[in-house]
């Protein structure tokens, strides 16, 4: 039996290799975005945080802000590659925003209670203001975390793979 | 309904006199900005400027871009510094050590990650393995640029921390 001519093979896909470039420069935008907030609406952006936050919807805004841009920046990667997206990468990241933000949540709980708990003056502002802190340290790690994870992986598996057995 | 929409509106109008007034009375204190101006003239701009006096001085018709100059991904190096000096402020902050060392560990990898554009670029030239200006010049760039939006975030949360604490 003859091999299939070239011009009938099917073209095979290669697969996403993640860059933090990539995805850097769109968690920048967001990060800036945050901060324009902060100076804009000083009082109602934090007023708007804290109060999801006591009702106890802030950690699910962030599982669900994080999961929806890993999301959205790993098919948007793959897309201006032309490449396959791998079921690791997209298993980790469908899971590593939601256990970055979960721990971050925990850290949060943790440090309200630390300052609740301290004699110091202005209790609820410090607070309001720890809160804000986590929310943006929580946004940033939940999307930039994952994708850091996924390089040094790929990074790791490429060189394990190019050393001679 | 109509007294619902008018209380929400009132409620919503007055925050936002609020913020307003509030903008107008931290003007003054946009310490953040100048400090990152800093950074952005002596890391960036200087060197440039150094480069193009460079030139002139010696007659020669070089015109280096900031793409050129930083073509081997020195921009990281930048970053890198930056993240130092914005690591030190935070841990000399009063926030809880939990917010403290998120903070710092966020930083520290950006700020390594943007760093080792720089040092994956020297060692791909001196072992002759190939490598792509374009590709280290992005990376730099798009990294620094996160490096410089966090910096800037987390100057306006100490900021507004510090004076939360000197109530």
């Amino acid at each position: 039996m003859s091999a299939p001519a070239p011009a009938l093979a099917k073209p095979e896909r290669r697969t996403v290799v993640v860059r933090l470039a990539d995805v850097s420069a769109t968690v920048a935008y967001l990060s800036l975005a945050y901060g324009l907030l902060l100076v804009l609406f000083p009082v109602s952006f934090p007023r708007i945080v804290l109060h999801s936050w006591q009702k106890g919807h802030l950690i699910e805004a962030l599982m669900v802000i994080t999961l929806s841009l890993d999301a959205y920046l790993y098919l948007r990667v793959s897309y201006l590659l032309s490449a396959k997206p791998t079921a690791v990468a997209a298993a980790g990241l469908g899971s590593l925003p939601i256990l970055v933000v979960a721990g971050v949540s925990f850290l949060l709980q943790a440090a309200v209670s630390q300052t609740l708990s301290a004699d110091l003056p202005n209790l609820q502002a410090r607070v309001g203001e720890e809160v804000l802190a986590h929310t943006y340290l929580g946004l940033m790690s939940g999307i930039f975390l994952p994708f850091l994870g996924i390089r040094l992986l790929q990074q790791f598996k490429a060189t394990s793979s190019d050393r001679p057995a | 309904m109509f007294d619902l929409t008018h209380r929400l509106l009132s409620t919503w109008s007055a925050s936002l006199v609020v913020d307003a007034i509030r903008i107008m009375a931290d003007w003054m204190s946009l310490k953040w900005l100048l400090w990152i101006s800093l950074y952005l003239v002596l890391g960036v701009l200087v060197p440039w400027a150094t480069a193009l006096a460079w030139a002139h001085q010696h007659g020669s018709n070089l015109r280096p871009r900031p793409r050129q100059l930083f073509q081997r991904g020195e921009l990281g190096l930048v970053g890198l510094v930056l993240v130092i000096s914005v690591t030190w402020d935070l841990l000399q902050s009063q926030y809880m050590p939990q917010t403290r060392a998120l903070g710092a560990v966020l930083l520290t990898v950006s700020g390594t990650m943007a760093g080792a554009v720089w040092i994956e670029t020297y060692c791909r030239q001196s072992t002759g393995t190939v490598c792509s200006p374009e590709r280290t010049w992005r990376d730099s760039r798009n990294l620094v640029f996160l490096v410089f939006s966090m910096a800037v975030v987390v100057e306006i949360l100490l900021d507004r921390f510090a004076r939360v604490a000197a109530l």
